[in-house]
């Protein structure tokens, strides 16, 4: 092989893939969308709708007033109680006039509650509104609604109906632990982050990989390749294209990680608005070992499935055929990328185990590992020695291949003649 | 202009196979082919559409490896090792459509061996060579046809080669860029360039090749100099212009082909026939403009040779 010829071939395919359209839109995008989605999404849903106009009905429980009084001391959203009216029913009839309110928009919404039908069931509340998504909103209004039925229950008791609400409201927060120590968070931190750099590794792929091998559908049904091919060999026409998307991928990968520095260091002001509704610390989140990891597996999980693509490319003798092959690479990514979110609820089980030393799965399994439970060192140098092993053999392949299918115009090879070429080596 | 440089002239064969066979899936598409290429000359490749000439050729560049034979490129048994010597412009157009003309040419020419730089200056050498500086920076899908043809033979020649295979040079070209390229071809001969050339525009053949090989269904059916091969056939052609109905002159006793437009007919004899006597029945059937005992065309020895392999495979029609 001649690395000067290589590197040629190489250079042109980092060119055409940098200056492609897709890959800068991908570049640009996908950090606004991270910014978006750290510093707007807070604010955005923080900021959704400020007041509120509710009315409730009460059909003869006694919780109307007390509950509007609760619920008027609710600061985010405020709720302005319109009217508590009391009802002897809680059919349609009764409601009709609240129902019709809401309908001409003069009213948000209404909350109905009903007394015990039995003597063993417990009150019925239904809030009805045009909009029922709102999920603090639905908290509030839970939350008020039990502790206005619990001190109805305490009336006379003696217990203090505050400590009962601070009861209540008790949360339970988690703390990893693990071998370097404590980890306030957990789930919810790392499941946002392994999603996060695993969908980077998977456009990365997805985008650069799908052109490369659009590209050397192209080059092929061209007839390019007669050209190419009597100036270098196969082997290092695929080595070159190869490297030349690899380095788009990692062009892509250091213009995100800049950004993120930048972010971090000059856009801490702005974070720290989204960062303080959210409870998001972004450097307790993208800690340097994930970042080092990260690293490795994007690299090597890029490069496995960039031969991938390559390899089915080549097999390939239109981009329609190309398109419909396509998914033998997406599938084991969409596979990994499901492992990954399942591996987050069970980090240490032995299918999670079994999973993260696929090759195919690694990159995004392992990866998910190391973020949520750091599994024993020797695991993960063995799933980074596989996926090594297992890149180097599918390149070894995919050079057979390429030597045999480069030149088929029309006929697309079958499965037992790309297994006789591999074995005849 | 000097983006060119002369090869010392050598003598001797430029390429040469033996025997060679080139098989796929058990079909043969090249079987024994004996072909030798004077070195500095325009050699034609001919042969009907599937007869195998892209197998030879790609055969001969080291694209595909031969199951049986050898050849020899440029004195050596290894095309490949010598691949940086040669060119290649293949039938079907081989240029990136969404890569701009000059980097285009210029990537052609670095992976030829040469330096970014030297490619670069080659490449604007070469566009302004065929006209074409003007679009440079233009994306190539965004070209007609024929630019692009011209900008395929330049990436073919880019890097001064020794050896230049033209499959189909001429095809999309009007005829002032078929006379450009006729000129560039030349001028690649003129400097000792070896040039193989494969088409079905027999005109072209005629004006520019010093030999020939004919191929049919992988096998050479003829071959050697134009002007040898054209002696052996002898003056057994007589040429008609004439005034008349069409088909007047079908049927002529020791006639054994007539290709006849209606203006101009041209009567191939059986070996052995009096051309004068044909001359005269031709007087007394049309009336004559000129009429003149000529050497065959290269096309009719092409259909002499491959069109009644055709016509003889065919069912015999009746009388």
């Amino acid at each position: 092989m001649n690395l000067t010829q290589i590197a040629k071939i190489a250079r042109r395919e980092y060119l055409a893939r940098v200056r492609n359209r897709a890959f800068i839109t991908v570049t640009i995008m996908v950090p606004a969308f991270m910014a978006m989605y750290i510093v707007a999404i807070p604010v955005l849903t923080r900021s959704g709708r400020t007041t509120v106009q509710l009315a409730i009905v009460d059909a003869g429980t006694g919780l109307g007033p007390p509950l509007a009084d609760r619920l008027k001391a609710v600061e985010r959203p405020q709720i302005r109680i319109v009217e508590v009216a009391s009802s002897t029913a809680a059919d349609e009839a009764a409601r009709a006039r609240f129902t019709a309110a809401v309908q001409d928009r003069s009213l948000d919404g209404y909350i109905l509650i009903e007394p015990a039908a039995t003597a063993t069931s417990g009150l019925r509340a239904r809030y009805f509104a045009r909009e029922v998504g709102d999920q603090t909103l639905r908290r509030e209004l839970r939350v008020a609604l039990q502790s206005v039925a619990v001190a109805g229950l305490l009336v006379g008791t003696g217990v203090d109906v505050e400590r009962v609400r601070q009861v209540q409201q008790l949360d339970l927060a988690s703390v990893t632990v693990s071998a370097e120590g404590e980890r306030a968070g957990g789930f919810e931190r790392a499941f946002a982050s392994t999603m996060v750099l695993a969908m980077l590794l998977y456009i990365a792929v997805l985008i650069n990989g799908q052109g490369m091998a659009t590209a050397i559908v192209e080059e092929k049904s061209s007839r390019l390749i007669e050209v190419i091919l009597g100036a270098v060999t196969a082997t290092e026409f695929m080595a070159g294209k190869i490297l030349g998307v690899l380095g788009s991928g990692l062009t892509q990968l250091a213009v995100w990680i800049a950004v993120t520095l930048a972010f971090v260091i000059q856009g801490l002001p702005a974070m720290s608005i989204g960062a303080a509704a959210n409870g998001f610390d972004l450097g307790a989140v993208l800690t340097p070992r994930l970042l080092f990891y990260f690293a490795i597996f994007f690299a090597l999980g890029y490069l496995l499935y960039s031969v991938l693509f390559a390899m089915i490319a080549v097999t390939c003798t239109s981009t329609e055929e190309l398109g419909q092959s396509m998914f033998i690479a997406i599938l084991p990514m969409v596979v990994g990328l499901m492992a990954a979110i399942s591996v987050l609820t069970n980090p240490s089980t032995t299918l999670t185990r079994v999973l993260s030393l696929i090759p195919l799965l690694t990159p995004l399994v392992m990866l998910a590992r190391v973020n949520i439970l750091m599994p024993p060192l020797w695991e993960v140098w063995l799933g980074i020695a596989l996926l090594l092993l297992t890149s180097a053999g599918t390149a070894w392949v995919s050079a057979k291949v390429f030597r045999y299918a480069l030149l088929m115009t029309g006929k697309r090879p079958t499965l037992p003649e790309l297994i006789r070429v591999v074995r005849a080596g | 202009m000097t983006a060119t440089q002369s090869h010392p002239p050598s003598a001797g064969s430029a390429l040469q196979c033996q025997a060679l066979v080139k098989t796929f899936d058990g079909q043969v598409a090249v079987g024994g082919l004996d072909l030798s290429v004077r070195t500095g000359t325009i050699f034609g490749l001919l042969g009907p559409n599937g007869s195998g000439k892209t197998t030879t050729i790609r055969t001969c560049l080291g694209i595909y490896r031969p199951d049986g034979g050898s050849v020899t490129l440029l004195g050596s048994r290894d095309p490949l090792s010598v691949r940086h010597r040669v060119g290649y412009l293949p039938e079907e157009r081989g240029l990136y459509a969404r890569m701009k003309v000059r980097e285009q040419l210029a990537f052609l020419a670095s992976i030829r061996g040469l330096t970014l730089r030297e490619s670069d200056r080659r490449a604007d050498a070469w566009l302004e060579r065929v006209g074409l500086t003007d679009r440079a920076n233009v994306l190539t899908r965004e070209m007609s046809k024929g630019m692009q043809q011209k900008v395929q033979f330049a990436a073919a020649v880019i890097h001064d080669p020794e050896f230049v295979v033209l499959d189909e040079p001429f095809s999309g070209l009007d005829p002032v860029n078929a006379r450009l390229l006729q000129d560039l071809i030349f001028e690649q001969r003129d400097r000792g360039t070896t040039v193989v050339l494969s088409t079905h525009q027999m005109d072209q053949v005629e004006a520019m090749c010093e030999s020939i090989c004919l191929i049919d269904k992988g096998r050479p059916v003829l071959g050697g100099r134009l002007s040898d091969i054209k002696a052996e056939y002898g003056r057994n052609t007589v040429a008609v212009e004439y005034v008349g109905p069409r088909d007047r002159l079908a049927g002529i006793a020791g006639v054994r082909a007539c290709h006849d437009t209606g203006r101009l007919a041209r009567l191939q004899l059986e070996p052995g026939t009096d051309a004068q006597q044909v001359m005269r029945a031709v007087f007394d059937r049309v009336e004559v403009r000129s009429v003149r005992l000529d050497e065959p065309h290269i096309e009719e020895i092409y259909l002499d040779k491959v069109g009644s392999v055709r016509l003889s495979a065919a069912a015999p029609v009746p009388a």
